[in-house]
């Protein structure tokens, strides 16, 4: 029980982090049209072609995958301790509807995680579907294939409403994942529910609202 | 006053169980939760009917035998309180009462409303003790122990052992209860010997006894009738780590 929830934990703030190294690529993207492309494409190309990140990726879908399984383990695992449920239940009057359904937003976010992995690392990573061209500079075109993807109000949407359950998964997420771990200082604590509050609030809201304005561009 | 209840009816562990509607009249609202069903019992005696089984020792708050589901919440509708202390003025007259018994798979049903905590005896028996003989007790300040520790400790020793942090968690998890019993004896110097060994067992009985881990929902903490705080969980979580790579 120990280590699987540990390893969720774990998984979890290194996928936190990694959020944040996204987040700030993203932005780019906000800027005028071929400042955007040029910043993006390249700064795409000098990760593809880093050694480093690209142990980092290995670490990332590593991290994915344990965080899913060991979840999924765990939550089995709950169900079995808890067999049968109460008929009336308020359990919204003494905990967070966010920590309640920890499981529900996972899904979701992995959902979202597919779909988009479809949309942006099938495409230029594994090559399928349609081809990917390149630049004036000769960098490939990533940001036109998210600059397309974006002029589709149905994915637009899907990205940006996709983001609420994230932005309440790493709410509860961060700081849980922190007491798992065994950190129990209590004014830090208080700061820590802060900061995961920011935080998740930063990421839904960065993360939601570059694809509307890309829409707009 | 008059209520009606709704009660989880259930012969034994091994029969199905099923709500059944009694309607109470004759309640006052000064009328302490437990009164108002020995009341209903009362009335089932005098129509041969068979009485509803539930538990209680102290009716002052401090014993943890009178736990149930009231209207879905542990111990009824107010925090950090025992089912005992519960009074009907927390209902409105007509009112449909569902009482429901503990929830959990290491919580066995025995009959009602009754359920069978052992599985608490067994974690408290690998290590919420210290075996040393003690003898008679000692001048006070001849340990001398700071006092932000003894209100820690003290806070941590308040669990009575109710089981609502397991009933109303969700993966019925007994975190919090354990985390008690750790927290208290390994915060002071008595306990210090047997910290690591205490920290470990008590950790893996709770697992063998098929509770379920914990996600930090908070909803413990809120049904406790001692108010004991979830940050005990993780500082049981930081306590297993040192005794397990450190000793």
């Amino acid at each position: 029980m120990y280590f699987r929830k540990s390893i969720i934990a774990i998984t979890g703030l290194f996928l936190c982090l990694f959020l944040i190294v996204h987040l700030s690529a993203n932005s780019i993207l906000v800027l005028p049209q071929e400042v955007a492309r040029g910043l993006y494409n390249s700064y795409s190309t000098t990760l593809r072609e880093s050694p480093f990140i690209k142990i980092v990726a290995y670490i990332l879908y590593l991290s994915i995958v344990l965080h899913v399984i060991y979840a999924l383990v765990v939550t089995v695992n709950n169900r079995k301790a808890k067999r049968k449920g109460y008929a009336v239940n308020r359990f919204r009057e003494n905990s967070s509807w966010t920590s309640q359904n920890m499981g529900l937003l996972g899904i979701t976010v992995l959902l979202f995680i597919v779909v988009h992995l479809a949309n942006f690392w099938a495409r230029i990573k594994l090559g399928l579907g349609e081809g990917v061209g390149l630049d004036s500079e000769g960098h490939v075109d990533v940001y036109k294939v998210t600059y397309s993807l974006f002029q589709n109000s149905y994915y637009v949407l899907f990205y940006s409403l996709l983001m609420i359950p994230l932005g309440l998964h790493l709410y509860h997420g961060l700081k849980s994942a922190f007491m798992t771990l065994g950190f129990y200082h209590k004014k830090g604590l208080r700061i820590l529910a802060k900061v995961s509050l920011i935080y998740a609030g930063i990421m839904a809201l960065g993360f939601g609202i570059i694809p509307i304005i890309v829409f707009f561009k | 006053m008059k209520v009606i209840f709704k009660i989880w009816r259930q012969e034994n562990t091994n029969t199905k169980g099923n709500f059944q509607s009694y309607e109470v009249d004759e309640l006052t609202e000064d009328m302490s939760f437990l009164e108002a069903l020995d009341h209903l019992n009362e009335v089932l005696v005098t129509k041969n009917e068979k009485t509803i089984a539930y538990e209680y020792d102290c009716r002052e708050g401090i014993c943890g035998q009178c736990g149930v589901f009231i209207n879905g919440r542990a111990h009824g509708p107010h925090d950090n309180m025992t089912t005992c202390q519960l009074h009907m003025r927390s209902f409105r007259d007509g009112e449909t009462i569902v009482v429901e018994p503990w929830r959990a798979s290491a919580f066995p049903i025995v009959k009602d409303l009754v359920v069978d905590r052992s599985s608490f005896d067994n974690i408290i028996e690998q290590g919420a003790y210290i075996s040393a003989k003690t003898g008679t007790a000692p001048e006070a300040n001849s340990i001398l122990v700071r006092k932000e520790i003894v209100d820690k400790a003290m806070d941590a020793a308040a669990c009575i052992g109710c089981g609502a942090c397991v009933a109303t968690c969700k993966n019925s998890s007994a975190a919090l209860f354990t985390s008690a019993k750790i927290n208290h004896l390994n915060s002071l110097p008595q306990g210090k010997q047997e910290a690591s060994k205490r920290v470990l067992e008590m950790t893996k009985q709770m697992e063998l006894e098929g509770f379920g881990s914990c996600t930090f929902t908070g909803a413990c903490e809120v049904e406790c009738p001692e108010g004991i705080s979830i940050i005990n969980i993780a500082e049981m979580n930081a306590r297993r780590t040192k005794a397990k790579w450190i000793g």
